[in-house]
């Protein structure tokens, strides 16, 4: 009784999407993404620090590190420990293909992210055949295992990864450190300058399809899953195939952000690539942010790398205006104590994290109305 | 010989460690009838369901579906051909809105969950479908609430919509007014005759209504302690002396 054309009185669920559709220019989050994205374009001409674009950068590749967690923790209900290892398999490619084989060539380069993306994949689906049919906690302690072994061998097959010392990938063309192309805006253009853009660009493209991708149908039944699987399987979904589509596509999009971290930071060793404290950081993130929000990847990653970053720089300014003051400096030396604290209580009474939270009041608010 | 039975099981047979839920049981369901299952709690009813859907394996004997085999198939897999269930415990998507939660299911009937390259909206028709089911289970003046924010017996009502969603050859309805007002269950026997008197659908149906299942069934079957008792029309069966002790005499009431 509601398809007979467009004569027909709209239901109220058209009439609502239709308002939503109309309402979709004047949406504040719209702003505010767009806003978030001109800052993060902006930040090399408007205060040109490297320290800062380094930041920035950092903060653009991680937040959608976590939002390609937040697919498969948040979306889809699987808990992997194996998430940052795929960052480590994109990071890795390129440092092998543009460092220890191959050459400084545009080719290689692709090559290195069509490698990083063919392993990722492969494995991930290895991976999740064997055990995401089984009970969850399998899962995560196997993408934990897994995780811990590709450390090691990273480690023990030094004639191949450089070992412990890892390897420093030169980059071709534009890229490389010795590029330059004058000044743009005040800024000089070079390989530094470019690789940030581009990555930029390359986290953007990402963020978007991620967003798509969890607001897609498929999406759709992701959540169904997380929320209830046996009920999204007597509903006839062959829940371990999407399960498996999802993991896999967030290691993909993990390894795609380990390529780009490996361009912008031109190293790449165990510690920086594939350490369990990537995995832990990301986790973090993604708590702090909120789960199943995508856009908490953003608060999460700018509040701890921006606290790392700042926080030691701090403490130098206040032993230089409190010279002598033992007590202080005591003080600061466990600021990553003060963080913990912090972030146990923000767990404790945000457990939607800060997106989530907001959302929740936001559609509170509108529900009353 | 009449029409093949739809749905047909083979000494069917259950155990959990010991205990022996459901007990060699042999049951022809005929296509476009209304059978229902009653019996004791604890009888096995609920069981023999998750037997006939999928989500627990037997430990001996068979299920039929069309004269199939589908004894190994996943719950996922028998519902692509044609079984739906509902479920006695509410089993929807407490995180999600009461219209996503059934147009889950219309996406899952119409094979469209594993589209990724456009947004969901861009596909109104579910939506409008599953508004439309919201209507017939009277509960489209709540499709934005979220699923776990309804009442008691709205949620058995959900339950019944994702269920309708499904538009599947076979119901399994597992006591679906279990839990409602009482002013909310005609609007559900209601909906069950009006699907009955469509004859394009099987309905296997649990309850506890003693007169509600004489009123609506062509046949009643009767479980006890995970054996079938007693498999006839509503008249026999309510003349079976061992039927009459468990409903009609002193012993347990219905409801
Ligand atoms: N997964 C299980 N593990 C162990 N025992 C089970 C399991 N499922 C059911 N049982 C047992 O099987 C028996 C039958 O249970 P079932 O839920 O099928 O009864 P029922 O006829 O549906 O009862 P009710 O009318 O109360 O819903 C009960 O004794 C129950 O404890
Ligand atoms: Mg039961």
């Amino acid at each position: 009784m509601t398809s007979d054309g467009p004569s027909a009185a709209p239901t109220p669920v058209q009439a609502s999407r239709i308002l939503e559709r109309e309402a979709r220019f004047r949406q504040p989050t719209l702003y505010l993404r767009l806003a978030l994205t001109a800052a993060f374009a902006l930040a090399p001409v408007l205060l040109p620090s490297f320290q800062l674009m380094d930041l920035m950068l950092k903060i653009a590749l991680f937040a959608t590190l976590v939002a390609s967690y937040d697919v498969v923790i948040g979306y889809t209900g699987i808990v992997s420990f194996g998430h940052a290892m795929f960052f480590g398999f994109g990071a890795y490619a390129v440092g092998l293909s543009l460092g220890k084989f191959g050459a400084p060539t545009y080719g290689y380069l692709a090559l290195a992210f069509a490698l990083g993306v063919l392993v990722s994949a492969a494995l991930a689906l290895v991976i999740g055949a064997f055990s995401l049919r089984v009970k969850a906690l399998f899962f995560a302690m196997i993408t934990l295992a897994f995780a811990e072994y590709a450390l090691i061998l990273a480690v023990q097959l030094s004639h191949l990864t450089g070992g412990e010392d890892g390897i420093s990938p030169k980059l071709p063309g534009v890229f490389a450190v010795s590029f330059t192309a004058g000044k743009v805006l005040g800024v000089d253009v070079n390989g530094r300058v470019v690789t940030y853009y581009v990555v930029l660009v390359v986290c953007l493209a990402l963020f978007l399809t991620m967003s798509r991708f969890v607001h897609s149908p498929l999406g759709r039944t992701l959540q169904a899953i997380r929320d209830n699987e046996q009920r999204a399987e007597a509903l006839g979904y062959r829940t371990f195939i999407f399960q498996l589509i999802s993991s896999s596509f967030g290691s993909v999009v993990a390894a795609v952000l380990g390529g780009c971290y490996a361009m912008w930071v031109r190293y790449v060793n165990p510690e920086s690539a594939l350490s369990i404290q990537i995995m832990l950081d990301v986790l973090l993130m993604v708590i702090i942010g909120g789960m199943g929000t995508l856009y908490g990847g953003i608060i999460g990653a700018a509040v701890l790398l921006t606290a790392r970053t700042l926080l030691p720089d701090l403490r130098a300014v206040g032993t230089l205006m409190f010279p002598g003051s033992e007590i202080l400096q005591r003080l600061t030396e466990r600021w990553l104590l003060y963080f913990g604290i912090l972030f146990i209580l923000v767990v404790f009474f945000f457990p939607k994290g800060v997106i989530g939270t907001v959302r929740e009041v936001l559609s509170r608010r509108n529900a009353a109305r | 010989m009449p029409a093949q039975p739809l749905i047909s099981t083979r000494h069917l047979t259950i155990r959990f460690g010991g205990h022996v839920a459901v007990d060699r049981v042999s049951l022809d369901i005929e296509p476009f009838t209304l059978k229902s299952i009653i019996g004791p709690n604890g009888a096995g009813k609920t069981t023999f369901f998750n037997l006939l859907s999928g989500q627990y394996r037997p430990t001996e004997g068979r299920v039929y579906f069309k004269g199939v085999d589908v004894t190994r198939l996943t719950a996922a897999a028998r519902t692509r051909l044609g079984i739906g269930r509902s479920f006695q415990l509410t089993n929807i998507f407490p995180s999600l809105p009461v219209l996503e939660n059934v147009r889950l299911a219309v996406q899952a009937q119409r094979r469209m969950g594993l589209k990724v390259w456009r947004h969901s909206r861009r596909f109104p028709e579910l939506e409008d479908r599953a508004y439309e089911i919201l209507e017939t289970v009277l509960l489209q003046s709540k499709w934005n609430a979220l699923a776990s924010e309804l009442a008691h017996g709205e949620k058995r009502k959900l339950e019944l919509g994702i269920l309708l969603a499904l538009e599947a050859e076979v119901l399994l309805l597992d006591e679906p007014t279990a839990g409602m007002s009482l002013e909310e269950v005609p609007t559900i026997i209601g909906l069950i005759e009006a699907i009955k008197h469509r004859r394009d659908t099987t309905i296997l149906l649990v309850e506890h209504k003693i007169d509600m299942v004489l009123a609506l069934s062509d046949s009643i079957a009767v479980l006890k302690d995970g054996r079938l008792i007693a498999d006839g029309t509503p008249e026999a069966i309510s003349r079976s002396p061992e039927v009459q002790a468990a409903y009609f005499g002193g012993g347990a009431t219905g409801a």
